[in-house]
C-alpha cells in the first residue's frame, strides 16, 4: 500500500457556533484525480480550503505525503500547532486554483507565474521567465505571455493561474470550482488542461459542479452534503442506479451541464 | 499667556449669535444647494440637449475653482454690475451656488444609479415624467445619494468659514475677533477650532444615524 | 485687463502649485504612517491617528492655518508664514489620504493575498510585491482628487500673507478697480492648473501596469 497524497482524519470546522464540516475522513491516493461535488453550502469549498491551509480545521488532522499540515498530535495526545516554517514547507508541495483566478492584475501573466520563482525560489530573472514561458507554452499561452489579466479572458486568466501553481513544481493540485466564474463557452479549455495534468498523474483534488469532468476524468468522487461525506467510491458506483435521494435531486439541478450520460 | 475661561462666559452671547450665523447659512445654503443642485442634475438628464452642456460647463467651473475666488468675484466684482450685496446675502448666495454645483453631481450620479429599466417599466405603465421621478426615481435614489449628501454638508460647513474673509458675522468672524479684542488670540483660535470640532462631529454623527434609519427600507436601487 | 495683469497671476500661481505640491507629498509620507497606525490591530496605534484624522476633518482649513498661524511662533518656532502655511496643508491633506490609504488597503481582495500565500510569499513580499502595490493604484483616483482640492484649498493661505493666486488677484482687484477681469482670469488659471492635474491623472491611471483601458 503506498503512501496517500493527502489523509484527513476527523475533521470539523465550525466558523462561530455553526458547524460547517464534521467528522471528515478522507483519503486522496496519489497520482489520482477525486472529486468533491455537492450542493452550495455543503462544505465541499471549506474542506478544500482546509486541505491548503487557508483555513485552520477546527478540530482533526490532515497529513501531506505523511508529514503533519499545520497541526500535530503530541506525546500527550493532544493537538498542537506546528511552527510556521513547518507549515510553509509543507504546503509548498500544494498547489491551488481559485474560483476567481487571482491573478495579480499588476503584473503580466508572465510575471504571475515568474513571481514565486523570483521571490521565493530566489531564481536569477532571466531563469525564472524561461520556466515560466515553459509552463504558460504547457497551457497553451505562451502567445499571451506579455498580456495584463485585464486583457485576458476568463478562460486564458484561469489557464495562467493553473501555469503559475504549476511553476512552483507542486505534488498536489487542488482546484476550487475553476470553471464557476467562467461562461460556459470557456470551461472547455481550462477542463481540457486539467484533463491533461490527470493524463501526467498529478494528484488532483478537484471541487466542481462540472459533474461531466467528474464522471469522466476522476477515479474517486466525494459527494458532501451539510458539512458530511455521505459517500464516497469510483463514479461508475457513485453515479450507479438506484442512486442516494440527496444525489438524486442534486443531479436533477446540475445535469444539464453536461452529464447527459448519466441520466 | 493664561487661559481664562470667564473670556468665554463674557463673551457668550457673541460666540452663540456667531455659531447662530454660521448654522444658519449653512443650513440654508444647503437647502438651497440640494433644490438648486436637483434642478440642474434633472434638466441635465430630462430636459433639452441644449441645456447639458452650458449647465455642465458652469458646473465644472464651479469645482474646478476656489471657493475663496468666487466669493471674491460675487463681493467685489457684484457691484460693477450693479449686484451689490451686503455680506451676509453675497455669502450665502455664493455657499448656495457653490453647493448647487456639487449636489447637482451627486444627484446625477443618482439618476445613472438607478436601472433605466425602472424607468422603461414606468413609461410603460403611463406614469408622466414628473410622475416617473416623483414616484420611482427618487425614493430609489434617496439611499444613494445620501452617503455623499451627509459628506459634502460637512465640507460646506466648513467651507463657510471662509465667508469670515468678506466679514461675514460668522463663527469665525466673532471669535477671532474676541481673540483680538482680549489678546489672547490663539487661544481664541484654539476654542473655535474646538466648537467647528464638535459641530462637524455631531453632523456627521446624525448623518450615518439617518443612513442607517434609511438603510433599514431596504428599497436601495441593486 | 491687460496680458501685463495676467502675466503677473500666471506668476503667482508658482506658489500655488508649489506649495500644493510640497504639502501633497508631506500629506503622503505622513499618511502613509496614519493609514499603518489605522489598521493596526493595537489600539494604543489606532487611536492616535483616529483622534489626529478627525479633528484634520473636522476643523476649516482656514481655522487650522490660523491656529498653526499662531502656534508656531507661541512654541518658539519663529518660521516664514510659507512654513506654517505648507505645515497646515500638510496635515490637513494626510489625515485625508491617510483615510483613502486606508480604503486602498481594506478593499484589496481578499483572494490575491491567498493566491501569494499559496505560492509561499513572506508576509512581507506579500506586502511589498502584491498588497501595497494593488492598494496604490486602487487609491491613485482619489490621490489625484485631493491633489485638486489641496489646489483649490491652497487659495486660503493667502489669508497669512503669501502672495499666490488669490493674494495677487486680490491686491491687483484692489489697485485696479477691475475686480471682475481680475478675479475671472484667476478663476481660469484655477481651472487650467486643475484640468491638467486631472487630465495628468487619468493618463497616468491609464498606463498603470494591467490598467483596464
Amino acid at each position: 500500500m503506498t503512501l496517500p497524497a493527502i489523509s484527513v482524519q476527523n475533521l470539523v470546522k465550525r466558523f462561530g457556533t455553526s458547524t460547517v464540516l464534521e467528522a471528515i475522513n478522507l483519503t486522496i491516493p496519489a497520482g489520482q484525480v477525486s472529486c468533491l461535488i455537492g450542493p452550495s453550502g455543503s462544505g465541499k469549498s471549506t474542506l478544500l480550503r482546509c486541505l491548503a491551509f487557508l483555513e485552520e480545521a477546527s478540530e482533526g488532522m490532515i497529513t501531506v505525503n505523511g508529514e503533519a499540515l499545520g497541526f500535530f498530535e503530541n506525546s500527550r495526545g493532544e493537538r498542537e500547532r506546528l511552527p510556521l516554517a513547518q507549515i510553509r514547507r509543507v504546503r509548498s508541495q500544494i498547489g491551488m486554483v481559485f474560483q476567481q483566478f487571482n491573478l495579480w492584475p499588476h503584473m503580466t501573466a508572465l510575471g504571475n507565474v515568474a513571481e514565486a520563482l523570483k521571490t521565493v525560489h530566489k531564481a536569477p530573472k532571466a531563469e525564472a521567465e524561461e520556466r515560466a514561458l515553459a509552463q504558460l507554452t504547457k497551457v497553451g499561452l505562451a502567445n499571451r505571455a506579455g498580456h495584463y489579466p485585464s486583457q485576458l479572458s476568463g478562460g486564458q486568466q484561469q489557464r495562467v493561474a493553473i501555469a503559475r501553481a504549476l511553476a512552483l513544481q507542486p505534488k498536489i493540485m487542488l482546484f476550487d470550482e475553476p470553471t464557476s466564474a467562467l461562461d460556459p463557452e470557456l470551461t472547455g479549455e481550462v477542463l481540457n488542461v486539467m484533463r491533461d495534468l490527470a493524463t501526467e498523474g498529478m494528484t488532483m483534488v478537484v471541487v466542481s459542479h462540472e459533474i461531466g469532468f467528474a464522471a469522466t476524468v476522476a477515479q474517486q468522487i466525494s459527494f458532501l452534503d451539510q458539512g458530511r461525506i455521505l459517500f464516497a467510491g469510483a463514479p461508475g458506483h457513485v453515479f450507479a442506479k438506484p442512486r442516494h435521494p440527496r444525489l438524486e435531486q442534486f443531479l436533477d439541478t446540475y445535469l444539464d451541464r453536461g452529464a447527459s450520460m448519466l441520466v | 499667556m493664561m487661559f481664562d475661561p470667564n473670556v468665554i462666559l463674557r463673551h457668550m452671547p457673541e460666540i452663540m449669535s456667531g455659531t447662530a450665523v454660521t448654522l444658519a447659512l449653512w443650513i440654508t445654503g444647503m437647502l438651497l444647494g440640494v433644490i438648486l443642485g436637483f434642478i440642474i442634475a434633472t434638466l441635465r438628464r430630462y430636459g433639452s440637449p441644449l441645456l447639458d452642456v452650458p449647465l455642465g460647463l458652469i458646473v465644472e467651473v464651479l469645482r474646478g475653482t476656489p471657493f475663496l475666488i468666487q466669493i471674491f468675484l460675487v463681493y467685489y466684482g457684484g457691484p460693477f454690475i450693479g449686484i451689490s450685496l451686503d455680506p451676509i446675502p453675497c455669502g450665502l448666495l455664493g455657499l448656495s451656488i457653490y453647493a448647487a454645483a456639487y449636489y447637482s453631481e451627486i444627484f446625477r450620479a443618482g439618476y445613472q444609479a438607478v436601472p433605466h429599466g425602472h424607468f422603461e417599466a414606468a413609461e410603460c405603465l403611463g406614469l408622466s415624467r414628473l410622475q416617473i421621478i416623483r414616484r420611482i426615481l427618487l425614493p430609489e435614489m434617496a439611499l444613494i445619494v445620501l452617503p455623499p449628501s451627509v459628506n459634502l454638508a460637512v465640507i460646506l460647513l466648513k467651507e463657510s468659514a471662509v465667508l469670515s474673509i468678506i466679514t461675514v458675522p460668522e463663527l469665525t468672524t466673532t471669535v477671532s475677533a474676541i481673540g483680538s479684542q482680549e489678546y489672547a488670540f490663539l487661544e481664541a483660535i484654539f476654542l473655535l477650532a474646538l466648537i467647528y470640532w464638535f459641530i462637524v462631529e455631531a453632523a456627521a454623527r446624525l448623518g450615518r444615524a439617518a443612513e442607517a434609519r434609511l438603510s433599514t427600507y431596504r428599497f436601495a436601487a441593486p | 485687463m491687460t496680458f501685463k495683469l495676467f502675466n503677473l497671476l500666471v506668476q503667482a500661481s508658482v506658489w500655488t502649485i508649489g506649495i500644493s505640491a510640497i504639502s501633497i507629498v508631506i500629506g503622503f509620507i505622513l499618511a502613509l504612517g496614519l493609514s499603518a497606525a489605522l489598521l493596526s490591530a493595537r489600539k494604543l496605534y489606532r487611536r492616535p491617528a483616529e483622534f489626529f484624522i478627525s479633528f484634520f476633518r473636522g476643523v476649516p482649513l482656514l481655522v487650522q492655518l490660523l491656529l498653526i498661524y499662531n502656534l508656531l511662533p507661541f512654541i518658539g518656532l519663529n518660521v516664514p508664514s510659507i512654513v506654517a502655511a505648507i505645515v497646515g496643508m500638510s496635515l490637513c491633506t494626510a489625515a485625508y489620504q491617510a483615510e483613502n490609504l486606508r480604503g486602498g488597503f481594506e478593499s484589496v481582495p481578499k483572494g490575491f493575498i491567498e493566491a501569494a500565500d499559496m505560492a509561499g510569499l513572506s508576509p512581507r513580499q506579500i506586502f511589498m510585491r502584491i498588497k501595497a502595490p494593488i492598494a496604490l493604484r486602487l487609491t491613485f483616483p482619489a490621490l489625484v482628487n485631493e491633489a485638486i482640492m489641496i489646489l483649490k484649498s491652497s487659495s486660503l493661505v493667502s489669508v497669512v500673507g503669501i502672495v499666490e493666486i488669490t493674494r495677487m488677484a486680490q491686491d491687483l482687484a484692489s489697485s485696479t478697480y477691475m475686480p471682475i477681469e481680475i478675479f475671472s482670469s484667476a478663476a481660469i488659471i484655477y481651472l487650467a492648473i486643475c484640468w491638467i492635474v486631472a487630465m495628468t491623472g487619468k493618463y497616468v491611471e491609464r498606463s498603470l501596469p494591467g490598467a483596464v483601458k
